[in-house]
């Protein structure tokens, strides 16, 4: 900061004092000028000196209101989307019920339809929970299928309601063969790393039988669990071979349990062979997930 | 005052008259941000004669009172007064010291503040403890800090 000494008292001195005086009065009286005159210096202020930062805050309040806006068209996006996945997710279960419908008329009252449940919670996995029971003539080891083929098999039986377990669970076993009946063995549940590595796996078939790739899997019938003809899926491809006397093969599976909510559950009265009831459309490939593809 | 020191202390002014405006008008940053303005027209105020520093004030005042709607003047007498007064402190205090300069440009922005104040008018008022006292020495403070740097920025006498 400036360090200066004491004016000395000039003629340019006293013409500072003079001006400043003026410049006072001045200022004293710009309070009480004629509105009109505050008026007209203030716009000529703020259409000269003031003009860019007045600018600047309409583009700011422009630019805020603009954010506004962007927010409020996202929500409405969101909004819009939320309702769009909601009708697919409708329209998903339309299609899913009215397959079932169709088999549901074809299996007749052998079969309930219901609801699939699961509980989610840890140690559950595989397992389900449907609202028919012993009442309705549900029975253990019942079969539980859909309009694309085996969902799993009735574990435990109560009075309105039952608990089943799905190829998932890795207790899973199902006496199976090919479409054409040529070759027999069991399906079962393969562990992978991770659940979602879990696989089917067509196992204990003779090697001399030559298993093509894609051919349809069905239950056999032969343990007197599970009726025949049921699909489960369809040959993916040859997972192991053992000493020259048998062979396994990995299956895709027809269903996927987790996609399923609505299932018909087997009654006492099901028939033993089911395999009329997938002839008409579940048999064809386009019902059965098509090969060639990953694993699940 | 050597030319060059001349110049960079209004060229110093001149920027904080735009971020003071830049700051309050164009961001609304209003009492976030300081009176950079106050803090021109002292520092303004210890570098030319008595008329020149009023007329700086005069100037300053009418461009807050054009954003001023019902109190016009009361920043321009505020402004024109502070200037005069910063103009006498030539006369009155001589030193260039840090204590002297946070003192200067506290009693400067505090002063304004109440000459503002008093020239308001009744209708508008506010409290003389929380206007002047309470947010009077709060706004003296943050221009002293503010000042500070600027008067380090504008440079000591003797530099070129």
């Amino acid at each position: 900061m400036a360090v200066y000494g004491p004016e000395r008292e000039t003629q340019g001195g006293r013409r500072q004092v003079t001006f400043a005086v003026g410049v006072m009065m001045l200022a004293l009286a710009t309070p009480y000028l004629s509105e009109g005159v505050q008026q007209e210096i203030a716009f000529t202020l703020q259409a000269s000196a003031l003009q860019p930062f007045i600018a600047t805050q309409q583009r700011l309040t422009e630019t805020r209101a603009n954010a506004d806006r962007i927010d409020y068209l996202q929500s409405e996006l969101d909004s819009l989307s939320a309702v769009v996945s909601t009708q697919s997710a409708l329209a998903d279960e339309n299609r899913t019920l009215r397959e079932l419908l169709g088999l549901t008329e074809r299996a007749g009252p052998a079969f309930l339809p219901t609801t699939v449940l699961r509980p989610g919670t840890p140690g559950s996995e595989g397992m389900f929970l449907v609202e028919v029971g012993f009442d309705e003539g549900v029975r253990e080891g019942a079969a539980v299928v859909s309009a694309r083929g085996l969902v799993g098999v009735i574990r435990e039986v109560r009075g309105r309601s039952s608990v089943g377990m799905d190829w998932n669970n890795p207790d899973f076993r199902a006496s199976a063969m090919l479409v054409d009946g040529t070759t027999f063995g069991i399906v079962e549940n393969v562990r992978g790393t991770f659940r979602e590595q879990d696989r089917l796996m067509l196992n204990g078939t003779a090697y001399h039988e030559d298993v093509r790739e894609g051919t349809l899997v069905v239950t056999s019938g032969l343990s007197g669990v599970l009726p025949r003809g049921i699909p489960i899926g369809r040959v993916e491809s040859t997972a192991e071979v053992q000493g020259g006397w048998r062979k396994s093969y990995w299956l895709r599976p027809a269903v996927e349990p987790g996609s399923v909510t609505h299932v018909l559950v087997e009654t006492v009265d099901g028939p033993p062979d089911l395999t009329v009831l997938w002839a008409a459309d579940s048999l064809s490939a386009d019902r059965v997930p098509a090969l060639p593809g990953p694993g699940r | 005052m050597s030319a060059a020191r001349a110049w960079r202390t209004w060229i110093l002014v001149a920027a904080l008259l735009i971020l003071h405006f830049l700051l309050h008008v164009g961001l609304g940053y209003g009492r976030g941000a300081p009176d950079l303005l106050t803090v021109g027209l002292l520092l303004a105020a210890r570098e030319v004669g008595l008329g020149g520093a009023a007329a700086t004030g005069l100037f300053f005042g009418l461009l807050e009172d054009a954003l001023s709607v019902l109190a016009f003047g009361a920043n321009t007498v505020a402004m024109t007064a502070i200037g005069i007064l910063g103009a006498f402190t030539r006369d009155l205090f001589v030193g260039d010291s840090r204590l002297f300069a946070i003192s200067y440009f506290f009693a400067g922005k505090w002063m304004r503040d109440f000459i503002h104040w008093v020239m308001v008018g009744e209708g508008l008022r506010q409290p003389f403890f929380d206007q002047v006292l309470v947010q009077g020495a709060a706004g003296g403070a943050y221009a002293a800090a503010v000042g500070l740097v600027a008067v380090t920025l504008a440079g000591r006498p003797g530099e070129p």
